[in-house]
């Protein structure tokens, strides 16, 4: 069987691609997109754990359902709020999306 | 233990009386006329009302010892009075909030936006009262959503749309970090309930539990704004409609601290050393970034934004006491700070119906256009400063005092020449308000009614709780036992 | 265990090996006759018109983001059908009333004109 430690590293490695395409993406979409592949990457990883560690209990595979259903939740209103921004300012760059000054 | 069904809904009563609400204001909202959108407000006023009574008995019943608190729902929810101080918080908070956004103008009544305030209110009641991770999670999210949409809730203003994108990047990048963090404490104990992580982390490797610590410390950082992740908070709480800062400053924030102080206690015992460090370091950072990048702002609500960062940084002092006088006194400081918070917010609402911008120098000669309305913002003011006699002062002495019993000795001196550097800026607010001459000065201020509300109360409320300091304190220190 | 992945490796190779013999041997024998015709998309129909990155109407979103919701929800049908059996009237019950919220909440996006296609 693929050991444990493999299935840990895939979901570190998408973790860390996920990382880096939210700071690196300028494009809002791209960056919803990072985030939806650092919540798959820790799906992965509850799963993995699930199986691995604990497969007594179903706790980790009722977790990574509620993580899909939240991920699924939070896709629709930040396609949402992207959209609204998009009608207001016709771009999604988030490097032209800066009227609030911090 | 076996529960009866009863003792089960018990546990959630007052989130289950907000979904009943929630559910018949969207039917409401549905078939109501147009032009009668603000009766929602009504509604909505309502069933916060309704849910506050029940959390108020509930209350009642766990301090004078009528019930006992206990675990529902599988270990997911616990009914103790911590929890159900929270949700009062919570409640008032929105309460207030709906009050103030009834006749906000820019908002132009619609229904949405009260069944979502209530919904967020719903998620921060089970986050006071989460207990195990998956819980927490979903407690974090509904109330994340919720105001993410509330903060870009006008879709026709470009900040507006602006503040709810960037407070959802921040806010999803941040708890899925967080998340990360949850599900690695759940593969290296396999438990999800907090007392049981706490007794399998006992005997694991301190940097395993470290590096998860770190990562769930990024989404609790958010959600209080603490200093390295506070990125979003001056550009949200300026894009926001008013009324929604005001509800982040104060209840997304307590609730913030609600589930850090139940992880952290019940959570990560073993690690407390840890957690202390930690928790002092970002206290000290918090506060004082906040303060000094509060003094050169020239827009209120930048201002405040920069101040309940400030006030954050306090707050954390109490938990880096990780002391039963330090949990009470952060839960006294977050009760208070509700109340002058959002009535220096209701001034700010005021004020931009009336002027329709939100910079300080447009609150000159607010001591003559409307004495009280500058009597109020002065009281929420001098508050938020920690002027002795008004509560505000009680609450920092409470902090302070925890962090001396504790041996954080330094953090006290800190907090005390921080609160120093914080009064110049409050009284630059006051001395625009009665120093500063402007033309407009005969012009009347409208107020309406259900904002008269807002303001009565939180002044009151503040002038109330300084009398009663004690006994506010003892309650508090009632609910920090439930840890 | 790995020596079992083995064979599906060499499978692999061999595949790969067997294509590329393959279209060398297509390259040597096929007649070369380069035709910008032969580039268009649909060799044999319509002139194709415009960009292929095109805004679709949005609509569409709206009808997306209720699919989707809708969707993910009987994620939670499917472990609560598989255990029906030893769950009991409690289970029933809690499925109602998750599934009333849910037709609620469809309900309210109908009266609110979501569904509309205009």
């Amino acid at each position: 069987m693929v050991p444990l430690t493999w299935y840990l590293l895939v979901a570190t490695a998408l973790f860390c691609i996920g990382v880096y395409g939210v700071l690196a993406r300028r494009n809002a979409i791209a960056i919803l997109m990072a985030i939806e592949l650092m919540l798959n990457a820790v799906n992965l990883s509850l799963v993995a754990f699930w199986r691995y560690l604990h497969p007594t209990a179903t706790t980790g595979q009722v977790f990574a359902l509620f993580v899909l259903v939240v991920a699924a939740a939070e896709a629709a209103a930040g396609l949402a709020l992207i959209i609204s921004i998009y009608r207001n300012r016709e771009t999604v760059d988030v490097e032209n999306i800066d009227l609030l000054k911090g | 233990m076996e529960l009866s069904w009863w003792a089960h809904l018990w546990s959630v009563l007052p989130e289950i009386v907000l979904v009943l609400a929630a559910a018949l204001m969207m039917a409401v909202d549905a078939w109501l006329p147009e032009g009668r959108k603000r009766e929602l407000g009504y509604w909505a006023i309502g069933g916060l009302a309704a849910a506050l009574t029940v959390t108020a008995v509930q209350a009642a019943q766990l301090a004078g010892g009528i019930a006992v608190p206990y675990e529902a729902f599988g270990g997911s929810v616990r009914a103790d009075l911590a929890a159900m101080l929270f949700r009062v918080i919570f409640l008032l908070a929105g309460i207030l909030t709906v009050a103030i956004s009834m006749d906000f103008r820019p908002l132009r009544q619609s229904g949405e936006y009260y069944i979502l305030l209530l919904i967020s209110v719903l998620g921060m009641g089970l986050m006071g009262a989460a207990v195990n991770l998956v819980m927490l999670y979903l407690a974090l999210e509904t109330v994340g959503i919720a105001l993410y949409l509330l903060a870009g809730y006008l879709r026709d203003t470009p900040r507006s749309a602006e503040a709810g994108l960037k407070y959802f990047l921040f806010g999803v990048f941040s708890s899925t970090i967080m998340l990360y963090g949850l599900a690695l404490i759940y593969g290296f104990t396999g438990e999800i309930a907090y007392a049981r992580i706490a007794q399998a982390l006992a005997g694991l490797p301190a940097p395993a539990v470290m590096a998860a610590l770190l990562l769930i410390l990024v989404g609790f950082g958010f959600k209080v704004s603490a200093v390295p992740f506070h990125f979003w908070t001056p550009d949200v709480y300026e894009g926001a409609p008013t009324p929604v800062t005001a509800f982040i400053s104060v209840a997304s924030k307590a609730a913030g601290f609600a589930v850090l102080i139940r992880a952290m206690i019940e959570a990560f015992p073993t690690a407390q050393a840890n957690w202390v460090a930690i928790m002092a370091a970002l206290a000290f950072v918090t506060m004082t970034v906040g303060n000094l990048l509060a003094i050169p702002q020239r827009n209120l609500k930048r201002l405040l934004a920069y101040s309940s960062i400030a006030q954050a940084g306090y707050i954390l002092i109490g938990i880096a006491a990780a002391s039963p006088l330090g949990v009470a006194a952060s839960i006294f400081y977050l009760g208070i700070y509700t109340l002058m918070n959002i009535a220096a917010f209701a001034v700010a609402v005021i004020m931009t119906n009336v002027t329709g911008s939100e910079e300080i120098r447009d609150l000159a000669g607010l001591s003559r256009r409307s004495p009280g309305l500058a009597l109020a913002m002065l009281a929420a003011l001098l508050s938020l400063g920690g002027i002795p006699p008004l509560v505000g002062f009680f609450a920092k002495l409470l902090v302070f005092a925890a962090a001396i019993e504790s041996g954080l000795l330094w953090l006290a001196i800190a907090g005390v020449l921080n609160a120093m550097v914080a009064f110049y800026y409050y009284i630059m607010v006051a001395r625009a308000m009665y120093v500063d001459r402007s033309p407009e000065e005969e012009k009347p201020v409208w107020i309406s009614r259900p904002a008269r509300f807002t303001l009565w109360f939180t002044v009151a409320g503040v002038l109330l709780l300084t009398v009663l300091v004690y006994p506010l304190y003892l309650l508090a220190q009632m609910a920090a036992q439930a840890f | 265990m790995l020596q079992g992945y083995a064979v599906v490796g060499l499978y692999l190779l061999l595949s790969f090996a067997l294509l590329g013999v393959v279209l060398l041997l297509w390259w040597f024998l096929r007649p070369k006759k380069p035709n910008p015709l032969k580039l268009e998309t649909y060799e044999c129909g319509v002139q194709t018109v415009g960009d292929a990155w095109v805004q679709f109407r949005a609509q569409y979103y709206i009808f997306a983001l209720i699919f989707v919701l809708f969707d993910v929800e009987a994620v939670f049908l499917f472990p609560w059908a598989v255990a029906y059996n030893q769950l009991g009237l409690y289970a029933v019950i809690e499925m109602a009333l998750f599934l009333l919220l849910l037709l609620g909440g469809l309900l309210y996006a109908w009266r609110k004109g979501a569904l509309e296609w205009a």
